[in-house]
């Protein structure tokens, strides 16, 4: 028969050595041998159904007290072995963190498509939509129907690439401007019109600084029964505003082109220098931002709108331009130049 | 046009001398000043001298000493120049003053005589080019005068760019009439009155073309002394960019300066039968004009002639045969009109620009000829001694009509958003020289400098322009909004997908070489082997149209390689074109076409992996993900990629491009070696996506399980995951092939093919006993369709 006294030396002799045990198997069988099957606190939990209430009292007492400080010894024991465990893992597991992390692939949309997809929300915002019309052009879209007369300039082969199809030599041209697709869209659909047509535009220039045989351009059109050239300093100047930041101010100049009457070029001061004068607006206060105009009654009566109920406003921008104020690109051909750390730079 | 302000004030006395506020006065009538440049004179301290006596140096025989008096009393200073007598009129460089290039005048011994000063030449004075002989003044100004006031210095001159549409602009007179209008001052006109003229003309014009000269006017000058032009006329003319020749050519200059009428002088002596023909050049005509060049002419250039030869290209540039020379004593003046468009081409054509040609070519007045005429022979007779011979020979068989418009009062309103009465209206064009009758309408007289204003639009821009374009208020009107379109809403996608794969995004030309296109050996009948040519390109290298992205893309890959960017993935959306013999206009689809070279991104020590064909078959399945579209890649050969490792890209049957390895024959042909994973898409041909919904993902647990086959070799992967697929059911949720491999224990041509798949029911949970039929289905689908065996099965 086995006495508390008993039970309580081994307890004693147990939790002695639990807090040295140097793994979890020695916690184990620590344990066990105190409290375990067959260990000398389970004989005695067994004893006590035979034995009398004094003992059974006293000795009870003793097993339920032993197995809870041996069961609490272990499991402290345990968890320090763990915690010692896991510390060690998390030295092996060092890692160098200034090493160059694994970069996720990150490519880039093109400063052309960024600023065009600006510039088109900022007119979608207004109510416009987007108009499309073919880069290889007839002659009739890209010159007649925009009022220009046969005998122009611009229609030299000088100044205008054209392309061998069909019978007429100069039937078929690389567009020069995005205009021809407002001729188009105004055949096709009914007033009111509120468009902007982004797109890439070709002219005879050979490649320096400042000049590329393609670029970009974006026009935008309105016509409406009473739309005015107040109407067209409206939405410029909200259009200015939008681009290049809420404090800048715009100014309208008369100038000519052939498709619009009035025509005017329209200037925002300077972003970089708030006008004083630097090299983005070549000391002028002013940059140069876009021509525009209240379309001309020829283009109205071509397209089959009439001009004396109708009246709208068109005007055109260099997207290329754009991007290189904004973004400070020295010249236009680095726009087309395919080089990573060019584009690299890119937003 | 350059202007000078202090020309454009003897027309009119502007309530300013402010140049910026001119300028702005200019910018805000659409005369743009691109430049204002204040004209200093390049010296200080000189006044007029005049020479009392000359005596040799004692020491020296290459400078004399000179006696002058400067208004204050008589001094003695060294020449060096010998180009002048007792009684000339000098420049003299006072102690301390200074001359051009910082030269500082002091007292100086000169081989042992003091010369206090100097007498200066013009290129000492920095208003000219002569340094041989001292400056001469003609009309003997005051001993004393401040020499910069006789110079007219300082000036202010205007660069003013001046816009197709304005003829009238291109003249100091007619920028005084925009700025006298803009002011609202009165402009002086030019003074008309000719010296009497002495007996009787043999000159004889004949205009032959009506249409391209509707007027030509002569007018003999006789007893002309051919000498340099005074100081005043030459500095004018150098400040306006113009050289000086002689005082009777700088005369035609001048006076086209100033009203913006060209004129051109012929020594009368070399005109056989002192008669003048206007007519078009016979084909392979020649003509040497007045540059030097010996040129071929057409049937529709416009001839000045004698009657055996042409003597100059109408409206252009004047022939050397009989041009102004120092010998000449009879002038014949020309002061004509020509048609612009005619000017216009034949310039174009012989590539010369001259300043008579800025003008013709925008139309001048056809009432000037006889003005402008009348202000020369004035110029002539007072610096070169001539004096008129006969009247003005004038041919103008049909004058000009004076244009008119009737203006309705509201049109002003309707197209600028600001009300003016009829009386502003008519009062702002009145001040521009249009005669305004009637109330409403207006009644509009255009005045024949103005040939660009013919219709109600037009007057309105003038009203707008004088009104000025800041007094009309910003109005801000919306549109009935449509949104972004689909094809643009599908560009924008597609971008974002490929940038999201790490692609970096190019714009290139759409022109191409012949080469770069025979590189790509597409077959006779594939269209992208006809591609359409540019009639007029810049060079061989941009003569053609693109019929595919993939140049581009190459090229791209290629510049960046040669600049050791080794590691490279681009893409570009952008037009081809493919011939179309039938249609208005050739086919231009929208194309995707990409190109990666180089390792994977982002696995500088870490790993390391080439790119290859799978690139391009994983950037498919990404836009199939993105558009969602079903894109179908099928394995196939195609003209420019590697034979094995190509693939077609199908839409609903229907072929809509190619992806693959880019054949290394070619790739190397572009200076690129390793593997080139390409593609090229058509977008154009993607049509709309279909519509999307968001479903709740089933809240239950997968069943899972892998299946591996025994296949033979080359067994395509992709079809064999599309017939799992397919046998699996609606409960298949994924699956994923996650080993392939050849080699033992298969047998050699065989391959194996694992793949994971996950079942998952939307509404309960499933049990590995209903896996049991499915596995069977998959295994038995595999077995007849591909030979496959299940491995471990």
């Amino acid at each position: 028969m086995i006495s508390s006294a008993d039970l309580h030396e081994l307890a004693q002799r147990v939790l002695t050595r639990l807090p040295s045990a140097a793994s979890v198997a020695e916690v184990d069988r620590l344990e066990a041998e105190a409290i375990g099957p067959g260990a000398p606190v389970s004989e005695a939990r067994r004893s006590l159904r035979d034995a009398g209430e004094d003992v059974r009292r006293e000795l009870g007492r003793a097993v339920n007290a032993v197995t809870a400080a041996v069961s609490a010894a272990a499991a402290l024991r345990r968890a320090a072995l763990a915690a010692a465990e896991r510390d060690a893992r998390f030295g092996e597991e060092w890692l160098d963190v200034t090493l160059p992390g694994r970069m996720p692939a990150r490519g880039r949309a093109h400063l052309i498509s960024t600023v065009w997809d600006e510039i088109v929300d900022i007119f979608v915002a207004l109510g416009y939509t987007v108009a499309s019309g073919p880069e290889v052009e007839t002659a009739y879209y890209n010159f007649d129907a925009l009022n220009t007369p046969p005998t122009h300039p611009s229609r030299l082969e000088s100044d205008t690439m054209y392309v061998n199809h069909g019978p007429d030599p100069e039937g078929v041209l690389l567009r020069t401007q995005t205009s021809p697709v407002q001729a188009r869209y105004m055949e096709a659909h009914k007033p009111p019109v509120f468009i902007v047509v982004p797109g890439r535009v070709y002219r005879r220039d050979p490649i320096d600084a400042t000049h590329t045989p393609v670029f970009h351009q974006l026009e935008g059109l309105a016509v409406d029964e009473s739309i005015t050239f107040g109407d067209l300093k409206g939405t410029l100047q909200h259009f200015a505003r939008a681009f290049f930041g809420s404090r800048r101010k715009v100014r309208f100049l008369p100038h000519f082109f052939p498709f619009t009457e009035p025509s005017a070029e329209m200037h925002v001061d300077c972003f970089a220098c708030e006008g004083a004068g630097c090299r983005v607006c070549k000391e002028t206060g002013w940059i140069e931002l876009l021509g525009c105009g209240v379309v001309d009654p020829n283009v109205f009566v071509t397209a089959g709108y009439d001009p004396t109920a109708l009246s709208g406003f068109a005007f055109g921008m260099g997207i290329d331009r754009l991007a290189m104020v904004r973004y400070g690109i020295p010249e236009l051909r680095m726009l087309f130049d395919p080089d990573l750390r060019i584009l690299r730079q890119f937003p | 046009m350059k202007a000078s302000l202090r020309w454009i004030q003897e027309f009119v006395d502007l309530p300013t001398t402010d140049p910026q506020v001119i300028a702005t006065a200019l910018d805000n009538l659409g005369l743009e000043v691109e430049g204002t440049e204040t004209v200093a004179a390049a010296f200080t301290g000189v006044i007029v001298a005049r020479v009392t006596g000359i005596r040799s140096h004692p020491s020296a025989d290459r400078v004399r000493l000179v006696t002058i008096d400067d208004g204050a009393g008589g001094l003695e200073v060294v020449c060096g120049a010998w180009n002048f007598d007792v009684g000339a009129t000098v420049a003299y460089a006072t102690v301390g003053s200074r001359l051009a290039g910082g030269l500082e005048v002091g007292e100086r011994d000169i081989r042992g005589v003091r010369s206090p000063g100097m007498i200066a030449s013009e290129r000492e004075l920095g208003i000219g080019d002569e340094g041989g002989g001292i400056l001469l003044l003609e009309d003997e100004p005051a001993p004393g005068t401040d020499f910069s006031r006789l110079v007219a210095l300082p000036d202010v001159v205007f660069d003013v760019s001046v816009t197709p549409n304005r003829p009238d602009a291109m003249s100091i007179q007619g920028l005084a009439r925009e700025l006298g209008a803009h002011f609202g001052v009165p402009v002086r006109p030019i003074d008309t009155s000719v010296p009497s003229a002495a007996g009787t003309t043999a000159v004889r014009v004949r205009i032959e073309d009506g249409r391209g000269c509707p007027r030509f006017t002569g007018r003999e000058i006789g007893g002309v002394t051919i000498a340099p032009s005074p100081l005043w006329m030459r500095m004018r003319l150098r400040a306006a960019g113009v050289r000086p020749i002689n005082n009777v050519v700088d005369v035609t200059n001048y006076v086209m300066l100033e009203t913006g009428q060209p004129l051109h002088a012929f020594d009368l002596d070399r005109i056989p039968e002192e008669t003048i023909i206007v007519r078009r050049a016979t084909p392979g005509e020649r003509l040497t004009t007045l540059d030097g060049v010996d040129r071929t002419l057409d049937a529709s250039d416009l001839v000045i002639a004698n009657p055996t030869s042409a003597v100059g290209l109408a409206g252009i540039i004047g022939g050397g045969d009989s041009e102004v020379s120092p010998e000449t004593t009879r002038v014949l003046l020309e002061a004509a009109h020509f048609e612009p468009t005619g000017v216009l081409l034949t310039g174009k054509r012989h590539g010369i620009r001259t300043e008579a040609v800025a003008r013709f070519e925008r139309g001048v007045d056809p009432e000037l000829p006889p003005i402008a005429s009348a202000r020369a022979t004035s110029l002539i007779a007072t610096m070169a001694g001539g004096v008129p011979v006969g009247a003005l020979v004038d041919e103008y068989p049909n004058p000009a009509r004076p244009v008119t418009i009737s203006l309705a009062v509201r049109e002003v309103e309707r197209l600028l958003g600001v009300r003016l009465f009829a009386l502003e209206i008519g009062g702002l064009l009145g001040r521009l020289g249009f005669e305004v009758t009637g109330d409403d309408p207006l009644v509009v007289t255009v005045p024949t400098f103005r040939p660009d204003v013919t219709r109600p639009a037009d007057l309105v821009e003038e009203v707008a322009r004088l009104h000025g374009l800041d007094n009309i208020a910003a109005t801000l009107p919306h549109g009935p909004g449509a949104g972004v379109p689909d094809f643009e809403r599908r560009r924008r996608q597609v971008r974002a997908a490929m940038v999201g794969a790490g692609y970096f995004e190019i714009y290139s030309f759409d022109f191409v070489g012949r080469e770069a296109i025979d590189r790509l050996r597409f077959q006779d009948d594939d269209p992208r082997a006809h591609p359409l040519q540019v009639h007029n390109p810049l060079s061989d290298e941009l003569a053609w149209l693109r019929p595919t992205l993939l140049p581009g893309i190459l090229d791209g890959l290629r510049v960046n390689v040669t600049r050791h960017n080794s590691d490279a993935a681009l893409f570009e959306m952008g037009s081809v074109f493919l011939p179309a013999p039938e249609a208005p206009l050739p086919e231009q689809p929208l194309h995707l076409g990409f190109g990666a070279i180089g390792n994977l991104p982002g696995r500088s020590w870490v790993e390391r992996g080439s790119r290859d064909a799978l690139d391009a078959v994983g950037l498919v399945t990404m836009l199939a993900d993105a558009t969602g579209l079903a894109l179908e890649v099928v394995q196939s050969t195609e003209p420019g990629f590697h034979p094995g490792r190509c693939s077609t890209v199908m839409l609903a049957g229907q072929r809509i491009g190619v992806i693959g390895e880019i054949h290394p024959d070619i790739a190397a042909a572009w200076g690129l070696t390793g593997r080139v994973a390409a593609g090229e898409l058509s977008l154009s041909a993607l049509g709309s996506s279909p519509g999307r919904k968001v479903v709740v993902p089933s809240a239950f647990p997968p069943v899972v399980f892998d299946l591996a086959f025994d296949l033979a070799a080359r067994t395509p992967v992709g079809k064999v995951l599309t017939a799992i697929r397919q046998a699996a059911g609606s409960t298949l949720e994924d699956a994923v092939v996650f080993d392939v491999f050849s080699g033992p224990p298969l047998a050699s041509n065989r391959m194996s093919v694992a793949v994971r798949l996950t079942f998952r029911h939307p509404e309960r949970t499933m049990v590995d006993a209903e896996m049991v039929p499915v596995r069977t289905a998959i295994a038995t689908r595999v077995r007849d369709e591909f030979g496959g065996m299940l491995r471990g099965g």
